[in-house]
């Protein structure tokens, strides 16, 4: 029934992290929550693999906590930490593209395992939304990395993006097909990663088996 | 008696104040959660002052020196100086509050639609000629506002450490009507002043579940003169009024304590009659 600890990836942390982060997850009361949730972020804004899978920790941590005291210290600090770095995010993304990457990997990871009564948080649909709308602005479709980033997240969440705000999910895809059409200098992967996407919305967030045969068998032939 | 006189005078709010500027009032040994939010442990006294100094230094500071944010008795967490509810957290936690109301009014109409049905059935198949209108379902507070306000007050009370020590001692079967606190029904339709001062009183019988505290607090309050009480607690006390009630919660208070000395149980017998008189004039 016990998740391992491998299913939160914390192999990238030090020793004694990694027995602070176990005992947080097993009794969230005894231990600083603000400092636990410091080192999720700091090490998700550094790490593209852990970025990618932080939201499962986290989760269960707001839950351990939760049910052990009705308490919502780390959850709290979770969202304001993630506020703080939304804002400075045109920042970040000067300083670092790889950062900027982690962080909309990281909000988006926390949108998907966040749920408040199994709806999505309110507070975060706006913010992940202009995340998006930022990697789909001209000067980041010219980056593989963010176009990629902006894929997966899509893959990922846009389903429920889409339930929660059809009209800005709108407004994305308006941006994302000038940016195929129009966008010199995009390189090919950045344009077959586009038009796959397009696909997928266009499917009702799923790919016809003939699509899925287009783009992801490489080895078949 | 005089210093305790004038602290009551003050009011609930003060409380707020007194621990926003120093970090440790009288009463925040009982609260569950400090100025920031974050959850305090019971057993530590002396090692809190400094965390909750730490915590009031750390958290953010406007140039001059005032906190920014503090934790009000409406909010689940600190709040910005302005009631405009900006940060993610508090926008979370209060969404969260809204659906947990409603979802809450969805399962209280079913328990009393329910019971009112059985009720009807119970009433013709024995053929009362009752016309008993206590027909809760049409007396549902459906307000969001009232019940998120009302809710509010109710988490402030719980989220104290009396609270948590009172419901591991009492477990709700066991729970005799009078003695016990009961926490008031926010679903159910009264007028602003009845539901205030129904918290209130709720909140003065919790305090009988206080932990005892090492800073001196009994102390002070062994200090006061106990008036003989005995036969001014024959007096029916008429409640309504507010300024009467804050005198009647002196009494009780001070009684409470007088109990606890003669080494009584809990809250009973004093407590009851009080409550009694209260809920004459409520009905």
């Amino acid at each position: 029934m016990e998740n391992s600890s491998d299913d939160y990836r914390i192999q990238s942390f030090d020793l004694d992290t990694q027995v602070l982060l176990k005992t947080a997850l097993k009794d969230p009361n005894s231990v600083n929550l603000e400092k636990v949730c410091s080192i999720i972020v700091d090490q998700s804004l550094k790490d593209q693999v852990f970025s990618k899978e932080a939201g499962r920790i986290c989760y269960t941590i707001v839950q351990a906590e939760a049910k052990q005291n009705n308490g919502n210290v780390f959850r709290r600090n979770l969202l304001n930490r993630l506020q703080q770095e939304f804002k400075g995010r045109e920042e970040t993304r000067a300083r670092s593209i790889q950062e900027w990457v982690c962080y909309v990997t990281f909000i988006c990871n926390i949108f998907d395992y966040l749920k408040v009564n199994n709806m999505p948080m309110v507070a975060l649909v706006h913010p992940v939304y202009d995340c998006l709308m930022r990697l789909a602005n001209p000067d980041a479709l010219m980056n593989e990395e963010e176009v990629d980033c902006l894929v997966l997240q899509l893959h990922r969440i846009g389903e429920q993006l889409e339930k929660v705000n059809s009209q800005r999910m709108d407004e994305l895809f308006f941006l994302l097909r000038d940016g195929f059409l129009l966008q010199e200098g995009l390189t090919s992967m950045a344009r077959l990663l586009l038009l796959e996407i397009l696909e997928f919305r266009a499917g009702g967030w799923m790919l016809s088996s003939t699509a899925h045969k287009y783009y992801y068998s490489e080895i078949a032939d | 008696m005089s210093d305790w006189k004038r602290d009551r005078r003050r009011g609930a709010h003060s409380e707020e104040r007194e621990s926003r500027s120093v970090g440790l009032s009288r009463w925040s040994h009982c609260r569950k959660r400090g100025v920031d939010g974050n959850l305090r442990s019971s057993s530590k006294v002396d090692g809190r002052e400094k965390d909750n100094d730490r915590h009031i230094e750390g958290s953010h500071r406007y140039p001059d020196g005032r906190h920014s944010s503090f934790t009000t008795p409406e909010s689940t967490g600190p709040v910005t100086r302005c009631s405009q509810q900006a940060d993610w957290g508090s926008q979370v936690e209060d969404d969260e509050m809204r659906r947990d109301v409603h979802r809450d009014m969805q399962r209280y109409r079913r328990r009393i639609l329910g019971a009112e049905v059985t009720e009807r059935e119970r009433k013709t198949s024995s053929g009362s000629s009752e016309s008993n209108d206590s027909k809760e379902g049409d007396n549902i507070e459906t307000d969001e506002a009232v019940l998120l306000r009302r809710q509010k007050q109710i988490n402030y009370g719980k989220n104290t450490l009396a609270y948590d020590r009172y419901i591991k001692e009492v477990p709700k079967h066991m729970r005799q009507a009078g003695i016990h606190p009961k926490t008031p029904n926010k679903f159910r339709k009264y007028s602003r002043r009845s539901w205030d001062q129904q918290i209130k009183l709720w909140k003065v019988k919790l305090h009988a579940w206080d932990p005892p505290s090492e800073n001196g607090l009994n102390e002070v309050l062994d200090n006061i003169e106990e008036p003989d009480l005995g036969d001014v607690m024959d007096i029916e006390l008429d409640f309504p009024s507010l300024a009467d009630s804050q005198n009647a919660s002196v009494s009780l208070r001070t009684h409470l304590l007088s109990v606890e000395d003669d080494d009584c149980l809990g809250t009973p017998v004093k407590v009851q009659r009080t409550e009694s008189t209260v809920e004459a004039d409520m009905a």
